[in-house]
């Protein structure tokens, strides 16, 4: 990972001192390891890991002789200063290292052979090039009883732990769950939870990127390869609209293993990815995988190749009399939906072209404000979080909030409708459902009176409310140094709009029988928000022709079913919510069946007698970088492998792109549609994530449950004018009275049956249904 | 010189010849004797009580210059034991029409789990069976060799 800070070795007030010999120089406060490592001298470390925090010193492996200075010092907690002569290769200096290695090495069990980490092993890495390479000591060594299971995804084997604290920091100062700590002392030092029961989280599996040894190791990775066996592929996660950075590992054309890039982008994850991100690629194949390709005709169903499938969904959409419609869900990529739009614009002339999102007019102004990518938030002295719950919703935006609390002292506030997993560290500025305007006018004032301020605001919520969209916008614009930070609820949300893809029309056209068929590319509209409207609007005899990965409602009744590849499996390219266009590459071969979402819509293209200039998704996007304004001159080697940040909307873009007006009314309970990684489709899918897999619930505050007179042993059925749910009662403190909270994205989708398709306010009417 | 006495002189060798013992070998019935380092044919190898002596750790992957083992590993477990640590290879392959015989497998073994024996008839009328499997590899083979024994000279 990534050991050493990054040292600026341009940047103003620069220390000169002597490094073996040399007379080198970095900015004043910088730590000797990571000067060093700028200058290409590598002091071996063990415990330093700059991402965690400052230096605790815990491991001593990184000795060095300063002259004048008595004894050896840690270099990586000793800061560079003027003239100071410093000797990594003394012969004092390497005596100490080697003593330290042979120390660290006295008790550590010989397991490199049966090792996850061997290979890939700083221990190793360092006790090969400035050990001693022989040890004196011939005693027994400690044992303990191993491995043993850490969490349902984590092994420990406390054999091989080092004591570096790296985990403890890690779970203490980062993701701040306060559950690792180090038992016993000496020899006998344990890692485990306070509690003594599963270290259960949701960004654990970090603690397995920064442990220098293999005493914390992946369970579902046990085994599975070496690092001669695998190939590590940059690519991005396409979970949640954070797009962070990470390493695919594969072996035998499959994904094994996520992990966080050794070469951390720092504007994005700075290394840590959620849990979700790390073993969701898990519940990528599976028994809903679509295998092969499905047509649906009067001779009943049948089982196809892809050719064939083309084939029958260009006679499905080229026989419709009228307009076709191309639905693009929140996961279709850059590329794919290009490609849309040229069909739309020539193969399918006079196609209407749609995306499953929340409309983008009321929101344009303030996507119009200066923009912040993540790492502004640790510079910021006041964070703000206007509705959403980021830490499931897009979860590592969390760690970076807790790093700007905790290491920078800044101040932290969430407004909105429940204090989500900030409560610990956040002041929480309650505002009830439909109440946003109103805080966010009090929020206003503070950010005038700060000096950098940045502001996270919820897409859903603020698209409920408009008008504290634009008070917010006005804030932003107000003070200069304020910056914003969208919280997005669709993965490629950014990307598709910027393709000026609005998000309505499209049902609105089906409604009105304009359209004679559709064609939806990784879209479940069944599932979707006002997905009773879609499933209405679907009744007809409309063909539909599905481009999808995974069985859904609309694969289930769609005429033509083509299986496509899933984001680990084929080229891509995703905007992230900060407007950073990145690069998802191809790792797993995916199915036989199934074919690259691109290469499927060429294929269209083609059959379809209008056949687009390009052959391959780099020359798709390149062809889309020169058509459209919001994505001019993207290319692939633009990107490379850490992605561009792409011009930052107009105030006008896409301002046609709105639901109709919609009053709440007063009538029963607002509903509050939340969103969960963890609790999510993809997330369930994954068998490693099973510890996060909860049912469904409509979740209300202990006040709401005494005023409706429920338990949390009761189904309620909640009626709103979109449509009907039912669902178990779950009772959480401290959220908002007379609201209920739904989850989207579940396997059951209820929550978007409650709901219009623009996610406009709702309001519920609840009827308990069954008590237990 | 005439001649005759060149002639002479080479059926000379020629009867020499014809009176010495033959040094070829009636090859199959008879097989060359081979030293005791030949690095020949490879074989798995058990502990006396059954458990392989392989854990699957990879290491003769990662030193073979021709690339053509292949280990997948799997965890032990109290009812299905198959070596004596935490792991052990599933999948145990070597693709013998790619092996070159340089032993860096045997070397790189920490267990003394794979040696290079002394077999080295080992053709087939199909590539596809010269990828020898763990269970192949962990039986001895079925054409053995003879060895030389010291100061045999065929
Ligand atoms: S942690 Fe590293 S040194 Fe220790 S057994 Fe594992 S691979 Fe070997
Ligand atoms: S388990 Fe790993 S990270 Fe934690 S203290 Fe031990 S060696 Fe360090
Ligand atoms: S002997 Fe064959 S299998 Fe062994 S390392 Fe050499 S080439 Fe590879
Ligand atoms: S044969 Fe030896 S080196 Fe190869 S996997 Fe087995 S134990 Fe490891
Ligand atoms: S790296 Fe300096 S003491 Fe551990």
């Amino acid at each position: 990972m990534a050991d050493y800070a990054r040292v600026d070795l341009d940047a103003e007030n620069q220390v000169t001192f002597e490094l073996n010999g040399r007379q080198v120089s970095a900015p004043a406060g910088t730590m000797l390891v990571d000067a060093c490592y700028a200058h290409g001298v590598e002091v071996p470390i063990f415990c330093y890991e700059p991402r965690i925090g400052p230096p605790v010193g815990a491991c001593r492996m990184c000795l060095v002789e300063v002259e004048g200075m008595r004894g050896l010092q840690t270099a990586c907690s000793t800061p560079v200063r003027p003239d100071m002569v410093v000797r990594t290769d003394s012969p004092a200096a390497k005596d100490g290292q080697e003593g330290v290695l042979e120390i660290l090495l006295m008790n550590h069990p010989l397991d490199c052979p049966v090792c996850d980490k061997g290979g890939e092993c700083p221990l190793q890495d360092r006790s090969f090039k400035f050990g001693g390479g022989k040890s004196r000591f011939f005693e027994g060594k400690r044992h303990f009883p191993k491995p043993l299971e850490l969490s349902s995804r984590i092994a420990l084997d406390q054999e091989r732990c080092i004591s570096c604290f790296r985990c403890v920091r890690f779970s203490q100062e980062v993701a701040q769950d306060g559950q690792l700590t180090m038992q016993e002392r000496g020899v006998q030092s344990q890692i485990t939870t306070f509690s003594g029961d599963a270290y259960e989280d949701r960004f654990t599996g970090n603690i397995i990127d920064v442990c220098p040894v293999g005493a914390l190791t992946s369970i579902p990775y046990r085994f599975v390869a070496r690092p001669w066996d695998i190939t590590n592929t940059p690519s991005v996660c396409g979970l949640c609209p954070v797009g962070c950075n990470t390493e695919l590992t594969l072996r035998d054309g499959d994904v094994k293993r996520v992990t966080g890039r050794p070469d951390p982008n720092y504007e994005v994850e700075e290394g840590w990815l959620c849990d979700v991100g790390r073993w969701g690629f898990d519940g990528d194949g599976g028994i809903t995988r679509l295998t092969r390709a499905i047509v649906r005709d009067a001779n009943g169903e049948r089982h196809t190749d892809l050719t064939d499938a083309v084939a029958a969904a260009t006679v499905a959409l080229r026989g419709a009399s009228k307009p076709v419609g191309v639905l693009l869900g929140a996961t279709a990529t850059v590329e794919e939906a290009a490609i849309a739009l040229e069909l739309a614009g020539g193969a399918l002339a006079g196609a209407r072209v749609a995306r499953l999102g929340i409309p983008a007019a009321p929101l344009a102004a303030l996507r119009a404000t200066p923009r912040a990518q993540l790492d502004e938030i640790e510079r910021a002295d006041l964070v703000a979080v206007v509705g959403g719950d980021p830490g499931l919703a897009q979860p590592i935006t969390e760690l970076r909030m807790r790093k700007a609390v905790l290491r920078n002292g800044a101040r932290l506030v969430t407004i909105g409708s429940r204090p989500g997993t900030l409560a610990d560290v956040a002041t929480h500025v309650h505002a009830a459902p439909g109440a946003l305007t109103a805080a966010v006018a009090e929020l206003a004032a503070q950010i005038g009176a700060t000096g950098r301020p940045v502001v996270l605001w919820d897409e859903a919520e603020l698209a409920a409310e408009p008008a504290a969209a634009e008070a917010l916008a006005e804030a932003v614009s107000a003070n200069g140094a304020t910056r914003q930070i969208e919280l997005g609820a669709d993965v490629n949300g950014a990307g598709l709009r910027a393709l000026g893809i609005p998000a309505t029309g499209l049902l609105e056209a089906l409604e009105a029988g304009e359209l004679g068929a559709l064609l939806t590319v990784r879209a479940d509209p069944r599932s979707a928000p006002g997905r009773v409207a879609w499933e209405a609007a679907l009744e007809g005899d409309v063909p539909v022709v599905a481009l999808a990965t995974h069985a859904d409602r609309t694969t289930d009744a769609a005429t033509v079913v083509i299986p496509v590849q899933s984001l680990l499996e084929q080229e891509g390219t995703l905007v992230s919510m900060t407007g950073r266009a990145q690069r998802v590459r191809r790792g797993a071969e995916g199915p036989a069946g199934a074919a690259p979402g691109w290469e499927v819509l060429i294929a269209l293209g083609h059959h379809l007698g209008a056949p687009p200039a390009y052959r391959t998704a780099s020359a798709a996007l390149a062809a889309a970088g020169g058509r459209y304004a919001g994505i001019e001159g993207l290319t692939y080697d633009a990107m490379g492998v850490g992605g561009v940040e792409l011009p930052r909307p107009a105030a006008d873009h896409l301002a046609a792109d709105a639901g109709p007006a919609r009053a709440a009314g007063s009538d029963g309970l607002a509903l509050v549609a939340t969103r969960d990684v963890y609790g999510g489709r993809e997330a369930s899918r994954a068998p490693a994530l099973a510890a996060f897999h909860a049912p469904a619930a409509a979740t209300v505050s202990p006040a709401t449950a005494a005023a409706l007179d429920v338990t949390d042993a009761d189904t309620v059925t909640l009626t709103s004018p979109y449509g009907a749910a039912s669902l178990p009662v779950r009772i959480v403190d401290g959220l908002s009275d007379d609201a209920v909270f739904v989850t989207l994205g579940t396997a059951d989708a209820a929550a978007e049956a409650l709901m219009p398709p623009d996610r406009g306010p709702v309001r519920v009417g609840v009827s308990v249904e069954a008590r237990r | 010189m005439s001649l005759l006495t060149e002639q002479l002189k080479g059926f000379g060798i020629t009867f020499r010849t014809m009176l010495r013992k033959p040094i070829t070998l009636g090859y199959p019935e008879n097989k060359t004797p081979v030293f005791p380092r030949f690095r020949g044919r490879h074989r798995l190898w058990q502990y006396e009580d059954g458990l392989e002596k392989c854990v699957g750790c990879s290491l003769c992957v990662a030193a073979c210059p021709a690339d053509c083992i292949r280990v997948v590993a799997e965890d032990n477990t109290e009812e299905h034991r198959v070596s004596a640590g935490e792991r052990f290879a599933r999948i145990y392959e070597i693709n013998m029409a790619r092996c070159i015989f340089c032993g860096y497998c045997e070397v790189a073994c920490p267990f003394d789990a794979i040696t290079l024996e002394h077999s080295y008839e080992l053709s087939e009328r199909e590539r596809s069976s010269l990828i020898y499997t763990k269970d192949m590899l962990l039986a001895e083979h079925p054409k053995q060799v003879p060895l030389r024994t010291e100061g045999q000279r065929v």
